[in-house]
């Protein structure tokens, strides 16, 4: 094997990698949206990695690739309608709230009835 | 001119420093106020948090694990525990680390500094 087909083989296998570690770690994600509680969530994940795990021996970079392209199809198909998201992030409860005033500053609620009148 | 220099000379404005700080908190400073982010972690709390998290990993042998730990190299964990490990540091301090940026996270020390630098942990 020529060092080119080697570096291309290695790169492919990376990028491959790569990508089941997205689709994982997405797929992980969407299985804490769709489970109610933390109980059905772990059987759930355990289900999710055992069907990870089934094809950890495949060796044929066509295979893998069709693989990971099934589990992304498949992904996206049971994708959650409304995810959870972090309140802070885009999306979320708190994006773009106002932030508390700084320590040191009194908001004084006499709604403009000051003292001298 | 004269007048004003009196004038001066005679009124104070009271000086009020703030007393602030976590110290002066009740709860013994551990009081997080869930508005706001202007406290931030402290490196000791983030050092002991994420290893406390990495410790409760049920793959994980408790004693080996120290701030410069590799995951995959160190532990004997693979990649997809990987993922789970940063998925349980992004529920621990309430993050959403994008998905390129998570994927680097492979050990404690880089753990440690994204969380510790990132604005928003909490």
């Amino acid at each position: 094997m020529s060092v080119t087909s080697t570096a291309g083989y290695l790169a492919r296998r990376a990028a491959q990698r790569e990508r089941v570690r997205i689709l994982y770690r997405r797929a992980l994600k969407d299985t804490l949206n769709w489970a109610v509680h933390r109980h059905l969530f772990y059987q759930d994940a355990s289900e999710l990695r055992e069907r990870f795990e089934a094809n950890k021996k495949v060796e044929d970079l066509d295979t893998i690739d069709r693989l990971i392209d099934d589990g992304e199809a498949s992904y996206n198909k049971w994708r959650h309608p409304d995810p959870y998201i972090v309140p802070w992030a885009p999306g979320g409860s708190k994006f773009t709230r106002n932030p508390a005033p700084p320590a040191g500053i009194e908001i004084v609620y006499n709604y403009g009835r000051e003292d001298n009148d | 001119m004269a007048l004003r220099a009196a004038i001066l000379r005679h009124v104070r404005v009271p000086v009020q420093t703030l007393t602030g700080g976590r110290a002066q908190l009740p709860y013994g400073g551990s009081l997080r106020f869930l508005s706001s982010h202007d406290d931030h972690l402290s490196k000791d709390e983030v050092i002991e948090r994420v290893l406390s998290v990495i410790k409760s990993f049920p793959k994980v042998d408790p004693s080996q694990v120290t701030t410069d730990v590799h995951f995959q190299k160190d532990l004997g964990l693979d990649s997809l525990d990987n993922v789970e490990i940063v998925m349980a540091l992004e529920e621990e301090f309430k993050l959403e680390i994008p998905d390129k940026e998570a994927d680097k996270i492979d050990s404690s020390n880089l753990a440690i500094e994204y969380i510790y630098n990132h604005p928003l942990a909490g």
